[in-house]
């Protein structure tokens, strides 16, 4: 009679190449959604107003961020990114009397030259709008005015989902 | 004569993947927890009005119709919680859904008088004091109120 043994033991490994599949498909995924290291120079700590409409910006190079918020008590603070730097764009400069806002606004407007109605005239150049909720009007209308000045038409007003939407959304 | 390798258990001996996807699941939880998504914040656009007048005035294009103004003042409520906002007739206290139901009905009413809506410049016309929040809130219910043309004025 032939005795049967038990069987050869030996480590058998689990197949991971499904796994590695998934995981390489998910980090394919992750890397084309997130947006690391892409600043638009929005200021997050800023809480700005909440809506349940909105609309989502395709084209955000063509765009300036301007984050506003109260300053010194009565006049707007206004932070942009210009030249890979966020930094502070007074609307009147106190040392020199320069318009720096609107200087960085014609700038992306109009172009080098600053010159309404040249070939180097950009007309979908958007603004973006992230202002602080509590703030009262007084702080923002010299910005919206400096935009109407470099004729800048197109402005958006950043708002984040509100619950409601949320959780329509999930 | 007895041929031992034929019955040994072959193996399918492989690179060692344990490395790989240690690697992998470092770099995926990475993307997950560092990646800022698409979604969580979003834009109201306006466009402003063509105007001779005032800040930022320039000659409109040729074949230019003037849109038909749609004013909303909007003030704050003198216990400074909420606002008030008011647009010929329409007097809302503090409460988006209320006049977002009153400017629906207003748009409609100029609709039936032959102005199309994209004709119609909605101008929110707020005081100085007003927060920032409840002149987004007005802005909202006129986009609710499916307007499509929606700019912030002077203060009054």
């Amino acid at each position: 009679m032939r005795k049967h043994g038990l069987p050869q033991s030996h480590t058998a490994h689990p197949n991971v190449t499904p796994l590695i599949d998934i995981v390489m498909c998910l980090i394919i995924f992750f890397m084309l959604v997130a947006k690391i290291g892409v600043s638009t120079g929005a200021d997050a700590k800023i809480t700005i107003p909440a809506t349940i409409l909105g609309q989502e910006i395709k084209d955000m190079g063509n765009t300036l961020t301007l984050n506003v918020q109260e300053g010194s008590p009565g006049m707007p603070f206004v932070t942009a990114l210009v030249k890979d730097e966020v930094r502070e764009l007074k609307l009147i400069d106190p040392t020199n009397g320069v318009r720096q806002l609107f200087a960085e606004l014609s700038h992306h407007r109009n172009g080098p030259d600053g010159k309404l109605g040249t070939a180097d005239d950009n007309i979908d150049f958007k603004v973006i709008i992230r202002g602080a909720e509590d703030m009262p009007y007084a702080i923002l209308e010299p910005v919206l005015q400096t935009c109407a000045e470099a004729q800048v038409k197109n402005v958006n007003f950043n708002t984040r989902r509100g619950a409601d939407a949320v959780a329509a959304a999930l | 004569m007895k041929l031992r390798g034929a019955k040994q258990v072959h193996y399918d001996s492989g690179p060692n993947m344990t490395p790989l996807v240690d690697v992998v699941m470092v770099i995926l939880i990475f993307l997950m927890l560092a990646g800022s998504f698409v979604g969580q914040e979003h834009f109201l656009v306006s466009n402003l009005p063509f105007s001779e007048q005032g800040t930022g005035s320039a000659s409109p294009p040729p074949g230019y119709i003037p849109d038909e103004p749609l004013d909303i003042r909007v003030d704050r409520r003198p216990t400074g919680d909420g606002f008030i906002a008011t647009a010929g007739q329409i007097r809302v206290d503090n409460n988006q859904d209320a006049l977002t139901q009153q400017l629906l009905r207003l748009r409609k009413q100029l609709n039936a008088a032959g102005k199309p809506t994209d004709t119609i410049q909605v101008k929110i016309n707020p005081a100085k004091d007003v927060p920032y929040k409840h002149l987004i809130a007005v802005y909202e219910a006129a986009l609710r109120a499916q307007f499509e043309r929606i700019a912030f004025a002077t203060s009054h």
